[in-house]
């Protein structure tokens, strides 16, 4: 029973949370203004969350996600800058970023770095050429208008953010859930000795992991940009922790307490909905960190305590 | 010896699990300054034995009694608190901290003005190193110890720790030759201390050599107490007995078939002489041997695990070497590893998941797609597991609720279903209760009798005996018999695999 409460918990949660949230302030937060708001906001979060989804199913952290989309949009915005067309400018930097994502891999699969210390270094690097690429500045000149719609207006009534959402985490979903790739990072994830014994290319899945880990996070960073019109090396670092907290919600919502990218999407749609609506009613800056924190271990701890059942 | 002056008498234990009596009124008792070996074979009831002297188990039936006082262990801190100290051979220790601090972890530090008085520490630890372990670098992190060393600082931290009655379960078993000896150089110098030590292991030359008395247990009870001159590598091995259950049921002859693998002068980290022996379709060949002795470390070489130093492996006449397991698995042959729940289970996930996973591709939706067809599998699940009669609620149950036998059927399952050029097994029964060990020695049979080759690899004798067309015996590091059904007896595999270790060069 407790188990089920720990499971639909979290979705009842964030059913109570929008109904507070609209009986205290119904015109303003139960709009579709602010509904799209929320969608646009919440797009690149949910893709880096995402990432930050598929290491952990494999029991790794990527810590380097934030890093990588600053500089896929940074890459991007230096080669606008200096006169390259956006059909080229993309490839390299979402390649940059899978590079990255390689380079994470290597070092936890082969040489068993621990991916927390793997990802923080690495992605301290990616920083570094970052900062070097835009001199530390903001980026805005000569970015081509096609780019921007990536990122800006509507499609067929909806936010273009929402249908790379769709897209995006629908992939991710159903590579998870459907694929013989998705169930050996499973595997990996819940007993990486016996995935090995069992003749599974432990090493190559791993190291595609964080490659796409990479990919992902610089797509994020790229939608991001496409959205301000302008980018900073540091733009894509305030992601990481709430990517997280995210897929850490999202595992109170499985079963087996794994992550998936349902769960996760509740998470981003659980923290979302939080800091829009607090901001909404009025709730002080300090109060809404203080509240989303104890959130986050609140929905930890009634999984925890399911669990132990 | 009266029991009185024991440090600690086990006297007239009984202890059922189920249906499974693994103590029938054994009884064991040791003085202060005396070494007792115990002995027996898997299953005789030692670890049962240890396990109630530790507090981890309370016995049916006996009485435990500390200085002829009789006592009662409500949990393995009582035993510790009247100081009886369980040494496993792989005790953890922290790797980063140096054998004073590892010596004095859980226990309360010494003070001086508020802070830990690390001098007092020390001088503690220093002066019972010197006497035991003379050398012991015990400043020195135990991560840069060798294993001999690590083993020095168990036995310290036990000693340190006000421990009367040490119970060393294998402790050599990871040893070697020269370093043994110091290892019994170490226990003697604590035996003249007054400390009272139980000697557990398969080894017995060296339990012969060390022991003052020797208690030998089958079936749960005592069968004989030795003494002095009395003790014997010999006479050790006729107590321990149990011919029983040696009159294996007569295979299919095997003569004739193909070769399937065949193994020259293959070596590897552990497996020290080259190996060289065949398997032929059909049959079963038990690798015996002790902890240790290279058998496991031949599987890991054929399941590309290992890489060997030296030597050739053919599969059907065609050269063999796998890098890793995806191509052992790819070239037909199939694993079920020892010590499952490290090394075989997915216990969070379900059942069908852990059956379908090492030959996933088999189940596509669409030839070329590699998306797994969820109705394929649990109809092949379930097909596997009427043929491995493996008892469950449901396929989506998770692994990890299985009992300890229906488990290892679950792993025996994957391969159900496919023809294995050699089936790999190691220490196939380990851990699971004995109407499960009759019913997986008859799969391995069926596998077997499918035309599969069969590897077993098996510290248990009567396994070896019952399960092998041919049994491989195994000793440090070397195959030192290779017998066929017919000429094979039990005492003769208990001395071939005794080890006797060359002397310390």
């Amino acid at each position: 029973m407790r188990h089920h409460l720990g499971r639909f918990g979290t979705l009842i949660a964030f059913v109570l949370l929008c109904a507070v949230f609209t009986a205290a302030a119904p015109s303003a937060f139960a709009s579709q203004a602010n509904f799209f708001n929320l969608l646009q906001q919440l797009a690149t979060l949910s893709i880096v969350a995402t990432a930050a989804t598929l290491v952990m199913t494999i029991s790794e952290f990527d810590l380097s996600v934030g890093y990588a989309a600053s500089l896929a949009a940074v890459i991007c915005f230096a080669m606008f800058g200096a006169g390259y067309d956006a059909w080229l400018a993309v490839p390299v930097a979402l390649f940059a970023c899978i590079l990255g994502g390689v380079a994470n891999g290597v070092l936890v699969a082969v040489y068993g770095v621990p991916s927390f210390v793997a990802t923080l270094a690495l992605g301290t690097v990616l920083s570094g050429v970052a900062f070097g690429l835009s001199h530390g500045g903001t980026l805005f000149q000569n970015v081509p208008p096609g780019f921007t719609s990536l990122g800006r207006g509507n499609f067929l009534g909806l936010p273009v953010l929402a249908f790379w959402i769709v897209a995006v985490l629908g992939i991710a979903s159903f590579v998870l859930s459907q694929t013989e790739f998705g169930r050996r990072l499973r595997a990996i994830g819940g007993n990486a000795l016996a995935a090995r014994l069992a003749g599974l290319p432990v090493v190559r899945d791993v190291i595609a992991t964080f490659a796409i880990a990479g990919g992902l996070s610089g797509l994020a960073g790229l939608l991001l940009s496409a959205r301000l019109g302008s980018v900073q090396p540091t733009m894509g670092e305030p992601l990481l922790l709430p990517a997280y907290a995210a897929v850490f919600i999202g595992t109170t919502a499985s079963s087996t307490g794994s992550p998936s990218v349902a769960g996760t999407l509740l998470g981003v749609a659980i923290t979302g909905v939080l800091a829009n609506g607090m901001t909404i009613i009025g709730v002080d800056p300090f109060v809404q960190k203080i509240v989303t924190g104890a959130i986050i271990i609140v929905a930890v701890l009634v999984r925890r305590l399911g669990r132990r059942q | 010896m009266p029991l009185s002056s024991a440090a600690l008498a086990l006297t007239g234990l009984v202890k059922q699990f189920g249906a499974t009596r693994a103590l029938n009124g054994a009884s064991l008792s040791v003085a202060p300054g005396e070494i007792l070996g115990l002995v027996g074979h898997n299953g005789a009831g030692k670890s049962t034995l240890i396990k109630i002297a530790a507090g981890a188990y309370t016995p049916d039936q006996g009485t435990i009694s500390l200085d002829g006082a009789v006592v009662s262990f409500a949990s393995p801190a009582d035993a510790y608190a009247a100081g009886i100290r369980v040494i496993h051979q792989d005790a953890p220790l922290v790797p980063a901290f140096d054998s004073i601090d590892n010596c004095w972890l859980g226990r309360a530090y010494p003070r001086r003005m508020g802070m830990i008085d690390r001098r007092t520490m020390r001088r503690s630890i220093a002066v019972v190193a010197e006497e035991i372990a003379p050398g012991l670098p015990i400043d020195r992190p135990v991560a840069a110890l060798s294993p001999a060393e690590k083993q020095f600082v168990r036995l310290l931290r036990a000693v340190a720790d006000a421990g009367r009655v040490l119970i060393l379960d294998e402790p050599t078993a990871a040893l070697p030759a020269e370093d043994a000896d110091r290892f019994f150089e170490a226990l003697r110098r604590i035996r003249a201390r007054g400390t009272a030590i139980v000697f557990v292991s398969h080894r017995l030359d060296e339990v012969a050599s060390i022991s003052d008395r020797v208690v030998v247990i089958r079936d749960g009870a005592n069968v004989a107490e030795l003494a002095g001159a009395d003790i014997g590598v010999g006479r050790l091995i006729a107590e321990m007995g149990g011919d029983n259950g040696a009159a294996a049921a007569g295979s299919a002859m095997t003569a004739g078939a193909p070769v399937v693998l065949d193994i020259v002068g293959l070596t590897t980290p552990m497996l020290k002489s080259p190996a060289s022996f065949s398997v032929r379709a059909g049959e079963i060949v038990a690798l015996y041997g002790l902890l240790g002795s290279g058998r496991s470390s031949l599987l890991n070489a054929i399941w590309g695990e290992e890489k060997p130093t030296a030597g050739e492996m053919r599969l059907e006449d065609t050269p063999f070497h796998p890098r890793n397991a995806g191509e052992a698995v790819a070239a037909g042959i199939s694993y079920v590893p020892a010590d499952r729940h490290r090394t075989g289970l997915f216990a969070e996930f379900d059942l069908v998941f852990n059956k379908t996973l090492p030959l996933l591709s088999s189940y596509r939706r669409f030839a070329g797609l590699p998306l797994p067809d969820r109705k394929a599998e649990r109809a092949d699940f379930l097909a596997a597991a009427e043929r491995v009669a493996m008892a469950f609620h449901g396929p989506g149950q998770s692994a990890g609720t299985l009992s300890g036998g229906n488990q290892q059927k679950l792993i025996f399952s994957r391969w159900a279903n496919r023809h294995s050029r050699v089936m790999l097994l190691d220490e196939p029964t380990e851990g699971v209760d004995v109407m499960a060990k009759s019913a997986i020695k008859q799969i391995i049979r069926a596998i077997a009798a499918d035309g599969n080759a069969v590897l077993v690899s098996t510290s248990d004798r009567e396994e070896a005996l019952e399960l092998g067309d041919r049994v491989l015996v195994f000793r440090d590091g070397a195959i030192v018999a290779d017998w066929g059904r017919h000429e094979v007896t039990p005492a003769g595999l208990s001395a071939a695999a005794q080890a006797k270790r060359a002397p310390a060069a």
